[in-house]
């Protein structure tokens, strides 16, 4: 099997896993009746994140298909400086989310957050990120 | 860094697609490449150098 398409297959798995999970998260919420706006918010931003996701899939599948390499050093550039940068911005958002669940959830009519919430709003703060400087680096063109 | 990859590629009549198939990267990078905004690895510069008949020195403008 050749390179390029182990690494399409990997990122069919992914966006499968992650299509199953929405789908179950769906799912759970329609079942406990629970389609309050917020959630409502976090699907939707799911749903375009799967969409960015769909549409450089097929992109991609075009071009190899065209016989140009999935990935190359500048690609590959790009992808590492957005997880860095994506990682960083995480930490002050994991911060920023423990500050807001401490000084200003109430002002919100939050509770408080239980550790799915918080651990879920990191991992999806992780993802927005990292599409944001995906795409900022992809155009930036300099890198060095 | 300036360099002569877009005037060597239409000497040879190559479209940027063409070029990214030979050096096997894709074609944006060959994009950013002819901007100067982007700084090649050695090996990238030596493959294109190959492909435009052309040695370093003289494709990239230091």
């Amino acid at each position: 099997m050749k390179k390029e398409q182990k690494k399409l297959i990997m990122l069919m798995s992914t966006m499968g896993l992650i299509i199953i999970g929405v789908f179950f998260f769906y799912l759970i919420a329609f079942r406990k009746d629970d389609f309050d706006l917020q959630t409502l918010i976090f699907m939707a931003l799911i749903f375009l994140i799967l969409v960015f996701m769909g549409i450089i899939f097929i992109k991609r599948i075009k071009e190899v298909k065209e016989g140009m390499p999935l990935e190359d050093e500048r690609s590959k550039k790009v992808l590492i400086m957005a997880s860095a940068t994506a990682f960083q911005f995480s930490i002050y958002w994991i911060l920023s989310i423990s500050i807001f669940e401490k000084f200003f959830a109430d002002l919100f009519g939050v509770e408080y957050l239980d550790a799915g919430q918080t651990v879920g709003g990191s991992i999806f703060g992780m993802a927005v990120f990292f599409v944001i400087f995906y795409l900022y680096y992809n155009r930036k063109g300099d890198l060095s | 860094m300036k360099n002569r990859i877009k005037e060597l590629r239409a000497r040879y009549g190559l479209t940027q697609e063409d070029l990214a198939k030979k050096v096997n990267v894709r074609r944006e990078t060959i994009l950013f490449l002819e901007k100067g905004k982007y700084n090649p690895s050695l090996k990238l510069a030596y493959d294109i150098s190959k492909v435009l008949k052309i040695s370093i020195e003289e494709l990239f403008l230091f």
